[in-house]
């Protein structure tokens, strides 16, 4: 499968970046966010358990926070089915 | 001459490689053979490549060695457009040679003298090192005039081979001949692009051969004689308007140099001349001494352009100011320029609305934007329920919304108020106006914004900021005192659109990515709060002053 990836930036002010936290949280509690950029779209399907890690940072005037979240997406059972013997050869 | 780091021997070495393929090539011209013809390919190759090499040298140095005088990075300049243009000669050889194989005969070529042109092209490419070692200008322009000649043999080749196509015959050879005469031609304009690059490595400044003759006569009308002999033409503000500027001063014995008379040269698209001077001539009469007096004036219908002889008026441009000058001088000219403003938008108001049109003079400028930038200018976001709008999007909705909201008044404006369009002179506590073709009854939020972004746009980010973040307060204050003081209601939300309008077209001489981009962001988060905004009560319309300070 191609990789399917955009990358939007822009400023914002602190009302918008909460609609579009408000947007992700909506996003996270459903298991499905769309996001969409000129022609690129991307469904995620988030659900069961995800790397979440916070990346704070303040140095002189410069603030930063970023937030990561990944997963992987699992068809269900596909990757752990059972049932495959485990052969060890010599 | 240079002392960087291994470009001196490369420079060295293109110059002799094009050099030998040029007498190669002669020889090739002389006796075809294969193997010549194989010689001449590989050196391309090879002349190729020493180009980028060069080329990487001269930019690498320019970017990394900040310790670099003027004189330095004139230098640098030079080399990078000699190295330019002498691979494009090297490229136009190949091209020469690879002719030779479409000539039925291959002894045809010497029914049309080409061995003189071909001397002079080999004299010229002889004295470009010379040239730029020892600064040595009559060399330089005497690359610079060999087009003329290669011109004038290409124009008596050209009628000869005109002529014999008629009766009909050898139409081939002839035609061969003839585009072998094209590339000695074409070779002639690289030489003079050398040329010129030369005479810009000695007095650091570009100058057109042709304009030395528009200098000449503009001079002879205003007084200054007809010889350039005693005349120091210094080149001193390159400019973003497509006219060039020198500044021309007599020369005087010391004890005269009081007396000494100034003024600024100014050659560029007829059009723009002629607007400049009506302008002047408008704020001469409305503002005595605020702008140049005119000395000269002449306009050459033919070639489409004109030339302005002005006063020079001494003193420095505002960025310098800015940039450099103690607090209290700086707070002087600020004072001084505010002062002044407030005299020429008050007594030139007439009170009645004016259009604005600050989102298609953004739209008639994106795609310069984009040739610098490409990626300014975005697609929407789509976030679930929350959306950022693309660039389009943007300027459809906005461009719309403006036409709800005129100016309610119009002053005389500058038309390009960047801070290096106003000289302060501290001595006589006044400020000036340059550059003025731009000049127009509109609304003075095109002046604010202009000069606002000018200053933000200053590419200075350590403690220095600090002085450019309070002038840019300073003049807003004013601006908005002034909006109160005349009953603008409107002025928060007419700045904002011709603050996206200055912050997005200034990107396109910012080539620092990073600083570029903050100031497309900036501009693409006012039309987002426009477009929020819409139409009507605009008085209720608050600018996000922030976006003001980097």
């Amino acid at each position: 499968m191609p990789e399917e990836k955009f990358v939007f930036d822009s400023l914002q002010d602190a009302k918008t970046i909460g609609e579009f936290i408000e947007a992700l949280k909506l996003g996270f509690e459903n298991g499905r966010i769309a996001l969409s950029s000129g022609e690129e779209e991307i469904l995620l399907t988030p659900k069961g358990l995800l790397n979440f890690s916070v990346k704070a940072k303040k140095k002189n005037d410069e603030s930063k926070i970023t937030l990561r979240i990944a997963w992987k997406d699992r068809g269900d059972g596909i990757s752990c089915a059972p049932g495959t013997p485990i052969r060890i050869e010599n | 001459m240079i002392t960087f780091e291994g470009l001196e021997e490369n420079f060295k070495f293109i110059v002799l490689d094009v050099e030998a393929q040029a007498s190669t090539t002669r020889q090739f011209l002389m006796e075809p053979e294969r193997s010549l013809y194989e010689k001449i390919v590989s050196r391309d190759d090879y002349i190729d490549n020493l180009k980028t090499i060069i080329e990487n040298k001269c930019f690498t140095t320019i970017n990394s060695d900040k310790t670099l005088d003027q004189d330095q990075l004139n230098k640098i300049r030079a080399v990078q457009i000699i190295t330019v243009n002498l691979e494009r000669i090297a490229d136009f050889l190949v091209n020469v040679v690879r002719q030779m194989g479409f000539l039925e005969d291959q002894a045809f070529i010497h029914k049309f003298d080409w061995q003189v042109t071909f001397d002079i092209i080999e004299q010229c490419l002889a004295q470009i090192l010379p040239a730029i070692e020892r600064g040595d200008m009559a060399k330089a322009l005497s690359i610079c005039k060999s087009e003329y000649d290669i011109d004038r043999l290409y124009k008596e080749a050209f009628d000869a081979i005109m002529k014999e196509l008629s009766t009909g015959r050898q139409a081939q050879n002839l035609v061969t001949v003839l585009f072998i005469f094209r590339y000695f031609e074409r070779i002639g304009d690289s030489l003079l692009n050398v040329g010129e690059a030369i005479i810009f490595s000695i007095i650091g400044e570009r100058i057109k051969i042709e304009q030395f003759d528009a200098l000449k006569r503009t001079l002879m009308m205003s007084g200054f004689g007809d010889s350039l002999a005693g005349i120091d033409f210094k080149g001193i503000w390159g400019t973003r308007s497509g006219c060039r500027i020198g500044k021309v001063e007599r020369h005087l014995p010391k004890s005269a140099a009081k007396d000494r008379q100034s003024s600024i040269y100014k050659e560029g698209a007829l059009e723009k001349i002629v607007k400049e001077r009506e302008n002047i001539a408008r704020w001469q009469s409305l503002f005595p001494g605020l702008v140049s007096e005119i000395f000269g004036y002449n306009e050459d219908e033919a070639e489409g352009k004109g030339s302005i002889l002005v006063e020079f008026l001494s003193g420095c441009t505002l960025d310098e100011v800015v940039l450099s000058a103690a607090e209290d001088v700086l707070g002087n000219a600020l004072f001084v320029l505010e002062q002044t403003v407030r005299h020429t938008w008050g007594s030139t108001m007439v009170a009645a609305p004016v259009k604005t049109d600050y989102i298609g003079q953004l739209r008639s400028r994106s795609e310069s934007v984009r040739q610098v930038h490409p990626q300014f200018w975005r697609p929407g976001l789509t976030l679930g329920s929350a959306a950022a709008r693309s660039s389009e999007q943007l300027l459809t909705q906005c461009q719309a919304l403006e036409t709800t909201l005129p100016a309610p008044f119009s002053v005389f404006t500058h038309g390009d108020f960047n801070i290096n369009n106003i000289v302060y002179n501290h001595e006589t506590q006044q400020v000036h106006y340059i550059d003025l073709y731009r000049s127009r009854d509109y609304d003075y939020l095109q002046d604010v914004s202009t000069f606002l972004v000018s200053n933000f746009r200053t590419p200075v980010f350590d403690g220095v900021r600090e002085r450019i973040d309070k002038v840019i307060g300073q003049f807003y204050l004013f601006a908005a005192t002034f909006a109160a003081e005349h009953g603008d209601a409107t002025f928060e939300a007419r700045l904002a659109f011709a603050l996206a309008r200055s912050f997005y077209t200034s990107t396109r001489f910012e080539l620092h990515y990073k600083f570029a981009r903050e100031m497309y962001h900036r501009s693409m988060y006012l039309l987002e709060t426009i477009a929020a905004h819409g139409g009507g009560n605009w008085e209720a319309f608050v600018l996000p002053k922030d976006i003001l300070y980097l």
